[in-house]
């Protein structure tokens, strides 16, 4: 391994963006379906030795399924993955790392309890046991100064580290290991801004040594500061590679949205329109330290009010707070005009407040227990008396909400776990319908996992809801669902609102841009 | 015997919910267990008579009331309370001293102790989030220090004169009062399990508790409600143990604790929470019971009867676990 990089010495002087160099990875042709569902199809890209590629594109556009393919972690249905010149065959991570591809996501592989140096190597084959330790702690020192870490000793515990930090941990981890090339998916979403800074820093440091890196991210004015090419997908396909210096924002958004761009006037769905004096629940500059800066919004009785945001945007933490899960959130909260401490889900849902998670394995469903108890868990006060349960209305309760969400009847006594995915959605959403005294539902990626069929019997339910008087907010990282769903579209951009727009004025290109861009400021503030 | 049983009482709706279609290895175990039950019954002499099964349900009572109170623990999700033998002694200790007042006296103010013991546990648990393995230790150890302390180390015997608790110890109708009992708190605990409110966000909580955190279940409540049965049972045995021995220390109750445990176990409870029932560990406390009487009647030692219990146990909890992570 270590004799390969003399092969691609790359100038020390080298201008960002130089066409000659030669590419380190290419990818040629490649396809991968899932069952009916084509994730990639045909692709081709070139990554150059010391560039900063970017892959730019809409969820579902096929870009994890791209970086799981040159890590190994799935293999492609067809084509060819040449890393410098040789063709590849990954079965797994080990054997990307071991040619030099490694990849870097939120899911960071450290050990918090151990310290920075013992990360490391945590894992390394060729560490010995006794001797020699100084010649690598000596390596670990000087890649860690190279990361600008030079402020952090080799015995800190990565626990004590700042997110940025780890994430520059975990770089370095790989470069001892002789990472060439680095996938960086997303890295961002999490971060501050200085830590930003600092890995934007490293990233340009180390292409300059003349490796490379892939940048996958939703957030284009990164790709526009850091990156010297990007290449867009769509719908599994490359539709275009331009230098960064060749392609303004706008065509940048025009290229991931393809024949969405036009949605603009397309509205499938009769939306209603805010402003009916109808305010249900009042969000007044809403903090959450780390996650969510100055949110305000009004929430109206009929209205379903979409946050549109990224991974990161602060979106979900928002619902969270609504749902009384992030006890360190300040500002003022106000549900019918009466204003409301919701420091716990207790004190959310006794206030009116109802909020289904995103997470519906760990923090939505009762997976071992019946779809009838799933059903009725936020209702069981009603249907008892004196602390009894009164089974037949239990019975009898359970199988209208399952008529309502079209799951069959004779699966109520059946664990929820034995439903598909999009009913076991539905179980999840159902339990908040047709309540009474509910002022507001909170409602995170209401239809995620869940197919078009099922995302579309979902999306009535909801509106359904609305319909009858309650409140509805929902949070989805998906510009189509909240483009189909929304009366009201606020965008969120880490941690802010970038802009209120009613569904009627919304146009897919401007929310996508709002979705990834900053340098708009706080337009149209929220009411 | 396990399995048979649980199977009639699936079929008589006792139980809250079906467990599923037993794993293979775990069906060949119990039927194993069953055929060596009934060998044993078979060829044991004296075991298949009136009299040995009297002794085996008298020899269930005590335990099998704390047993089936520390189900509600397990089936809440926190695990177990390593404090049930002490609370049993504590009570036979404080039952047996407060006769002197009178015994309903005697009796509420013990269930009342045994209530508030649990409690505690329990808010430490479901408010602050403790670990119930380290409270309940913390908490034995408490009731232990201050049994001796307040005992001066003696053992406590009813006031002479007073003869009204003798009544709690005799045989009604050939069976002694100890085993009315335990089946008719068990009953009970079957039905609250099983047709309140309470019952069911038990199961809910003990199935996911972030989720039960997220659906706003009262979790700090049901947490308490759970220790506090589970304690108030114990107390519930403590009182029936103080007047059968007719003294009360430390020693009475030694093992208690990892025996309720056991029948818990051995009844096939989910150790993870949310899934089992009383009856299983009312018929896991016979069984346990069952098979150390035949031992017994066969003249093995006490360290072999242990030590069969503890195969059985460990056997049953490994392929339960197994079957549940499988699904």
């Amino acid at each position: 391994m270590s004799g390969e990089r003399d092969s691609v010495a790359a100038p020390e002087s080298r201008s960002p963006g130089v066409e000659e160099t030669l590419p380190v990875l290419e990818v040629v042709g490649v396809s991968k379906s899932y069952g009916p569902v084509r994730a990639v199809r045909e692709l081709s890209l070139d990554v150059r030795v010391g560039e900063v590629h970017a892959v730019c594109g809409h969820n579902g556009a096929g870009k994890s399924t791209l970086v799981k393919m040159l890590v190994g972690l799935v293999r492609p249905d067809e084509g060819v993955i040449r890393f410098d010149g040789a063709e590849l065959s990954l079965r797994n991570p080990q054997e990307a790392q071991a040619h030099g591809i490694a990849l870097v996501n939120q899911e960071l592989s450290l050990v918090p309890e151990l310290s920075v140096e013992a990360n490391i190597f945590l894992g390394g084959i060729d560490v010995p046991l006794f001797y020699r330790r100084r010649r690598l702690s000596d390596q670990a020192r000087a890649v860690l100064d190279q990361l600008g870490l030079a402020h952090i000793q080799l015995g800190t515990l990565v626990e004590s580290l700042s997110i940025g930090e780890r994430q520059l941990v975990e770089i370095a981890r790989l470069l001892v290991r002789n990472a060439r090339l680095l996938i960086l998916d997303e890295p961002t979403a999490t971060l501050s801004k200085p830590e930003i800074e600092r890995v934007f820093r490293a990233t340009r440091d180390l292409v300059r040594q003349g490796r490379s890196v892939i940048f996958v991210s939703h957030r284009l004015d990164e790709v526009f500061e850091l990156c010297h090419r990007v290449s867009v997908l769509r719908d599994g396909m490359r539709v275009g590679t331009h230098d960064v210096h060749e392609i303004d924002r706008r065509s940048l958004i025009d290229l991931m949205l393809g024949e969405m761009a036009g949605t603009r006037t397309r509205v499938k769905h009769e939306h209603a329109r805010p402003g009916r004096d109808a305010e249900a629940v009042r969000v007044h500059r809403l903090n959450v330290p780390g996650s969510v800066e100055d949110v305000s919004l009004t929430l109206e009785r009929g209205i379903i009010t979409g946050l549109a945001g990224q991974v990161g945007s602060g979106t979900s933490t928002v619902l969270r707070a609504l749902g009384g899960l992030e006890p360190e959130a300040r500002g003022t909260i106000e549900v019918e005009g009466r204003p409301v401490r919701l420091s716990t889900p207790r004190r959310a849902a006794a206030a009116g407040v109802l909020y289904i998670s995103n997470d519906r394995q760990r923090e939505g469903l009762f997976l071992g227990q019946s779809v009838e108890e799933n059903l009725t868990v936020q209702r069981l006060r009603r249907l008892s008396r004196l602390g009894v349960l009164l089974q037949r209305r239990v019975q009898q309760t359970a199988r209208e909400l399952a008529a309502i969400a079209g799951i069959p009847a004779d699966r109520l006594g059946a664990p929820v776990a034995s439903l598909s995915g999009g009913n076991q959605q539905k179980v999840l959403l159902s339990r908040a319908l047709r309540l009474d005294g509910v002022a507001l539902l909170a409602l995170d990626e209401p239809t995620r996992g869940v197919d078009v069929g099922g995302r579309s019997e979902i999306h009535n339910l909801i509106r359904e809801t609305a319909r009858n008087g309650t409140a509805v907010v929902f949070a989805s990282t998906e510009l189509d669902e909240v483009l189909d769903l929304a009366d009201v579209v606020v965008t969120l951009f880490h941690g802010r609102v970038v802009s209120v727009v009613p569904r009627a004025e919304a146009s897919a290109s401007a929310i996508l841009a709002d979705m990834t861009t900053s340098d708009r400021g706080q337009r149209g503030a929220a009411t | 015997m396990t399995g048979a049983v649980a199977g009639a009482i699936d079929r008589l709706g006792l139980e809250r919910r079906k467990i599923g279609l037993a794993d293979a290895a775990l069906g060949a175990w119990i039927a194993l267990l069953v055929a060596v039950t009934a060998y044993g019954a078979a060829t044991t002499a004296g075991f298949l008579t009136w009299s040995n099964a009297k002794a085996i349900l008298t020899a269930t009572a005590f335990v099998g009331i704390i047993a089936v109170g520390l189900t509600v623990i397990v089936l809440s999700g926190n695990l177990f309370s390593l404090a049930l033998g002490q609370t049993a002694a504590i009570s036979a200790m404080v039952f047996l001293y407060s006769l002197r007042i009178d015994l309903g006296a005697a009796i509420v103010l013990t269930l009342l102790l045994g209530l508030a013991i649990g409690a505690v546990q329990g808010f430490a648990v479901g408010a602050w989030g403790a670990n119930p393995i380290v409270v309940t230790i913390g908490a034995a150890g408490l009731m232990e220090g201050m049994a001796v302390w307040l005992s001066h180390g003696e053992s406590i015997v009813p006031p002479s004169g007073a003869t009204s608790w003798e009544r709690l110890a005799q045989p009604v109708l050939g069976l002694p009062a100890p085993v009315y009992v335990f089946l008719v708190v068990t009953a009970l605990l079957v039905v609250v399990m099983r047709r309140t409110r309470f019952g069911r966000q038990i199961y809910l909580l003990g199935e996911n508790r972030v989720a039960a955190r997220a659906a706003a279940l009262p979790i700090t409540l049901l947490t308490v409600g759970a220790f506090a049965i589970a304690s108030l049972y114990t107390a519930g045995s403590g009182i029936l143990i103080g007047a059968t021995s007719a003294n009360a220390s430390l020693l009475l109750t030694g093992s208690y604790t990892y025996d309720a445990i056991a029948a818990a176990l051995v009844g096939g409870n989910a150790v993870t929470g949310g899934r089992g029932s009383i009856a299983r560990t009312a018929t896991g406390a016979i069984f346990i019971a069952t098979i150390s009487d035949m031992l017994l009647l066969r003249g093995y030692s006490t360290g072999v009867q242990i030590l069969v219990r503890g195969i059985i146990v460990l056997v049953v909890v490994v392929l339960t676990n197994l079957r549940s992570r499988s699904r």
